[in-house]
């Protein structure tokens, strides 16, 4: 277990290779990052059975006092600076940095994630970015941002989180823009950049906020100190609200959800990686890595719940108008991380690790089928696609199941994680959110019904008609995820034997049995079910009740197709305010440090030679004078000192 | 024995015209040979004075200084008057004039 470390290491180790030799290699080196993820795999099956294997009493391991789970940690110094203080009440204290892993439940339910996703989708991309001259780049930047997120949930203290966090973030901007020839990617790109960068900056000031009360990066010391009360209250809020403004950045939350839709521009196995195991997995992950601090604030937990609301409504409701097929996708991953989001604020920390999981082979699942109908028909706008199911029937099924996974539809994995938010929101959060939350639960039905009868079903469409089902590698990659978007929803319940259930591997304080509030699943499944008959009947038998009902709310639809003109917002305040403090602010060093803090003190040396070098008059005389002038006066001043 | 203040009045005359001629004159010759009145006015100076020196102890070949230093300022002047007139000819060559005051363009 103590060779963990080496996950990361594998892929990170090919990066270099894939640069520099990639283009000599046979399929362009793409084989060495596959091995690399591969080999990463197999070590987290490695790592979960030993750590299965062991108790608390194996050298590193223990039962973590702050959350009470068995975690194991292996560290090594990294570097001192200064003088290295532990105290509480000491303002100055030195820098120790630890390199340091941590194992436990969380980290590694994300390993498992992480290496299969990346792995799936860095198979797939065999067929769908074959022939691309860039090709060995592309597996660099795959190995890159999977060592990085790999790196990231290992980490056992804040500064190698936040190196790995911003190493997500950079591997993420490279990848959106991998296409850099086109305008809108290199926009995305710096977009996704740009936004997520902001919400770093309070991740940055949150963990320097915790290091000077603390005195420590190490996470577990920060968490205990947290718990057994040395921490101020503010201080444990403001640092949790600063901790999650840097989640909602990587997890694109409301209000840093605008980067997400448009980071489609980049390659879709990209897409299916970021949404469904590295980039906005991240921010939930740091959420509930940072759970100890966050339960300890009432207000904290609020801000979490309310973002995650808002988040997960507004973005249901974009996604049911959008017409592009990845964009409807997009907004999809961002009201369900909002759903995961809310669940943490509803202290579901099971529910809400499980829905990442159970989402992310879904979501993984449906990106993947969303490049093949790309690969397949070069279209992506849901309007012109439909039909698809005669040509392209292996994506057609394996989008719908990802399809009735998202939608909460039984027995799918979605449906039983979906479930435990639902109770987890229902029990520890007023009332008005329950309501909210079903009625995203509603929505995120409709929309994935919507794409489901638009694309595969009906007519065949304009830019069908040539569609054809796309190579092995990518139908495979795609059947493996489906089987996990199928079953994985069973492990939440207690199958016997060491499957007790997800809540008995992941939980805070005290493991969790499966609950099913029968009434609720019940309202749940009714909901998507109604779902599924409204677009069924709107988007299928294309009723006249369905089109009277859009035409009486158009107006709304019309602000949602706009995306509430936050855009719009957002560029008034960029081009406003922003560039007028700039214009200001340039004006300031225009004027006051350049003309007079630079210039000044020259312009008066200048003024002053000018006015000296006057003598100088290129006359004898006046030198002469000058000479005869001196003379005197010397002789004057000697004779009046010997007087 | 001529009193040797006399001697220094006329030293102090020479010096005085000397010095008149440097700043009144426009010709660099005239500035030249005003130079020179100056120095030899010097000259007389120290002589006059080495020579009471030695009268006033008589017998004695001790205080020869003026005159020593008087032969040094008539060498040192035989030399800067040989440099001041070879850069008068060159001024003369490339302006076709040796007044000063048309010579001023080594200024601001």
């Amino acid at each position: 277990m103590q060779w963990a470390w080496l996950i990361p290491l594998f892929s990170i180790s090919v990066v270099p290779l894939l640069i520099i030799f990639g283009k000599y290699l046979p399929g362009k080196g793409s084989f060495l990052a596959i091995a690399a993820i591969a080999a990463g795999f197999f070590m987290f099956g490695w790592v979960f059975m030993e750590w299965s294997n062991t108790d608390e009493s194996i050298g590193n391991c223990s039962v973590n006092q702050s959350i009470g789970v068995r975690s194991c940690a292996y560290q090594l110094d990294w570097f001192e600076a200064g003088d290295p203080g532990y105290s509480i009440d000491r303002v100055y204290q030195g820098i120790s940095g630890m390199l340091g892993i941590v194992i436990d439940p969380l980290t590694i339910s994300m390993l498992g994630l992480i290496t299969f996703v990346a792995l799936m989708v860095q198979i797939y991309s065999l067929g769908y970015m074959k022939g691309d001259p860039r090709l060995n780049w592309y597996y660099a930047f795959h190995a890159m941002f999977a060592a990085a997120m790999l790196g990231l949930v290992l980490a056992d203290n804040f500064l190698m989180l936040y190196i790995t966090w911003e190493l997500v973030g950079a591997c993420s901007y490279l990848l959106i823009g991998f296409w850099f020839e086109r305008p809108a990617a290199r926009e995305a790109a710096k977009k996704a950049f740009v936004v997520t960068r902001i919400g770093d900056v309070g991740l940055l000031i949150g963990i320097l906020l915790l290091w000077s009360q603390v005195g420590s990066f190490s996470m577990s010391e920060t968490f205990e100190a947290a718990q057994s009360g040395d921490l101020g209250s503010s201080v444990i809020t403001w640092s949790a609200i600063l901790i999650f403004l840097g989640a909602a950045g990587k997890s694109a939350q409301f209000p840093f959800h605008v980067w997400l839709p448009d980071a489609m521009e980049g390659p879709t196995p990209v897409s299916a990686l970021i949404h469904a195991a590295t980039m906005v997995a991240a921010g939930v992950y740091l959420v509930a890595r940072a759970f100890p601090l966050f339960e300890q604030s009432t207000e904290a937990l609020m801000v979490v719940s309310v973002v995650g609301l808002v988040t997960a409504l507004g973005a249901a409701t974009i996604a049911l108008v959008s017409t592009d097929l990845k964009r409807i996708l997009a907004y999809s991953t961002i009201s369900h991380l909002g759903l995961m989001m809310l669940s943490l604020g509803a202290l579901g920390y099971t529910a809400a690790i499980f829905h990442l999981v159970a989402h992310g082979f879904s979501k993984a699942l449906l990106f993947l089928s969303a490049g093949s109908v790309m690969h397949g028909t070069d279209e992506l706008d849901v309007r012109k696609l439909g039909g698809l199911r005669i040509a392209m029937p292996i994506t057609a099924v394996l989008f719908s199941i990802g399809a009735l996974s998202l939608a909460g539809i039984p027995v799918l994995a979605g449906f039983w994680s979906k479930d435990e938010i639902l109770l987890a929101v229902y029990s520890n959060l007023p009332p008005i959110f329950i309501i909210f939350t079903l009625l995203t639960v509603f929505l995120s039905a409709l929309y994935m019904a919507r794409a489901m009868f638009l694309v595969f079903f009906g007519t065949i469409g304009g830019s069908s008609g040539s569609a054809h089902e796309s190579p092995a590698s990518m139908t495979w990659t795609m059947g493996i995820l489906g089987f996990f978007a199928v079953t994985f929803g069973f492990l939440a319940l207690n199958l016997g034997g060491s499957l007790e259930g997800f809540g008995h591997f992941v939980f805070f304080e005290h493991a969790e049995a499966f609950h099913f509030n029968w009434w609720l699943g019940s309202i749940s499944v009714l909901l998507a079910l109604a779902a599924f008959v409204a677009a069924y009947l709107a988007y299928f038998r294309y009723s006249p009740v369905m089109a009277r009902i859009n035409e009486k709310l158009s107006p709304v639809l019309k602000v949602i197709e706009n995306k509430y003109y936050l855009d719009e917002g957002y560029q008034w305040v960029i081009d406003k305010v922003v560039l007028g403090i700039a214009n200001f602010i340039g004006y300031l060093d225009r004027a006051v440090v350049n003309d007079i803090g630079v210039n000044g003190p020259a312009r008066i040396i200048r003024f002053i030679g000018i006015s000296f070098r006057l003598h100088i008059t290129g006359n004898v005389y006046s030198y002469a004078l000058g000479v005869a002038i001196g003379m005197i006066g010397l002789l004057i001043v000697w004779w009046s000192r010997s007087v | 024995m001529v009193d040797l203040v006399y001697f220094q009045i006329l030293s102090a005359v020479l010096f005085c015209i000397g010095v008149y001629g440097v700043l009144a004159r426009r010709s660099a010759v005239l500035i030249i040979i005003s130079i020179e009145l100056m120095l030899n006015a010097v000259n007389i100076n120290l002589v006059a004075s080495a020579s009471k020196l030695a009268n006033s102890s008589p017998g004695t070949f001790l205080h020869f200084d003026g005159q020593i230093i008087a032969i040094f300022v008539i060498t040192v002047a035989a030399a800067e008057i040989g440099l001041a007139l070879a850069i008068i000819l060159r001024m003369y060559r490339n302006r076709s004039t040796v007044n000063v005051d048309e010579v001023n363009l080594m200024k601001w």
